[in-house]
């Protein structure tokens, strides 16, 4: 039971519209003197006796009011549900897949980056080519698998934008 | 209850099928008839049905199991209707008072009382259902949850992101301006 169910109220100034707001909030809320501050007002007060007549119908009424969904409406439901859930997972293994990938190329990469550094250098030094320019050929030999890989997955995305509307909707 | 709620966030964390589809099946009627309640449409509404346990589906790691799953739900759906309705125009759930070919509510069928009885519940209910249409949004909303889904006033605070005194008073309000169609009802 909790004792402020209706006193914090501003309402609680007028026992008219106090008897009112309990009336309306009916509920397990209401503290025992308040419901029975509530009995001895209705005994004495036609009017919120009727406003409690009144309300009771209504309450009766709202709860009497049903609303069934369709069994179609369920299996729809169930079946994008389900559709959805599927596309969830995959979109999740491959997530998984790309970030594994993505480690093994770091580390790949660490490795064989000195190595072929030294392989830039020797080659530089054996055609005597100034040291800037095997270091951009390093830069670019290093680089281009990757540079390579990203324009092929935006042309991929942009074929598939156009071909299917939008690229999220394809898988 | 906290069991089985807490079986739930577990299922949801793990994207289950199976407990989802047992989800959508336990709670299709509470949550089509608070979203019919919370758009007066039944097309929108059961548009918004499949949505909200997509984003169930995708934000189920979200769920903790300390709440109870339907005030959860019930926010979820409420978060969806309120983004649809910003983006359509900036606005809150009275735009949703506009009733203008609304789809009537459903109304159930007469029980086991005498068959005049049954007749003038259905006519209250008829009252009920048409005052329901044209009071706010946001009253409907209070109004429902209080009385048919039976929630705490807290709970109703949780779900419509409204301070106490205005979840009062939003009930108050609510059964005041329906008054006219329970006397309508009794004419």
């Amino acid at each position: 039971m909790n004792p402020d169910f209706i006193n914090n109220d501003a309402m609680n100034s007028d026992p008219h519209q106090r008897a009112r707001l309990l009336i309306s909030l009916s509920g397990p809320e209401a503290s025992n003197p308040e419901r029975s501050w509530l009995a001895a007002h209705l005994e004495s007060c036609p009017s919120c006796r009727e406003f409690a007549d009144s309300t009771g119908q209504t309450i009766r009424s709202l709860r009497g009011l049903s609303i069934t969904a369709g069994a179609r409406l369920v299996s729809t439901t169930q079946l994008r549900v389900r559709q959805r859930s599927l596309d969830l997972q995959r979109r999740q293994e491959r997530f998984w897949m790309i970030c594994t990938c993505c480690a093994a190329v770091t580390f790949c990469s660490a490795i064989t980056a000195a190595v072929l550094w030294r392989g830039c250098a020797w080659m530089g030094q054996q055609a005597r080519l100034p040291a800037p320019l095997w270091e951009g050929g390093f830069l670019v030999i290093y680089l281009m698998p990757a540079v390579l890989v990203g324009i092929l997955l935006l042309a991929r995305g942009t074929f598939l934008a156009d071909y299917n509307g939008s690229y999220q909707d394809w898988s | 209850m906290a069991d089985e709620n807490t079986e739930i966030a577990r299922g949801l964390r793990r994207r289950d099928p199976d407990l989802l589809d047992y989800l959508i099946e336990k709670y299709q009627h509470r949550l089509l008839r608070y979203l019919l309640y919370l758009t007066g449409r039944r097309e929108m509404a059961e548009d918004f049905f499949q949505e909200t346990w997509i984003r169930v589906l995708e934000r189920g790691s979200q769920y903790d199991g300390r709440h109870e799953f339907s005030t959860w739900l019930f926010t979820i759906a409420r978060n969806l209707v309120i983004d649809d309705l910003r983006r359509k125009r900036p606005a809150s759930l009275d735009s949703l008072l506009d009733v203008d070919g609304a789809a009537p509510f459903d109304l159930p069928a007469t029980g086991q009382p005498s068959a005049f009885d049954a007749t003038v519940q259905r006519e209250q209910n008829e009252q009920i259902s048409a005052g329901m249409q044209h009071i706010s949004a946001e009253y409907r909303e209070s109004l429902l949850l209080r009385f048919q889904e039976g929630m705490s006033l807290e709970e109703i605070a949780t779900v419509t992101g409204a301070p106490l005194g205005t979840v009062k008073s939003r009930i108050y309000r609510g059964l005041t301006a329906l008054e006219p169609w329970v006397k309508g009802a009794r004419l």
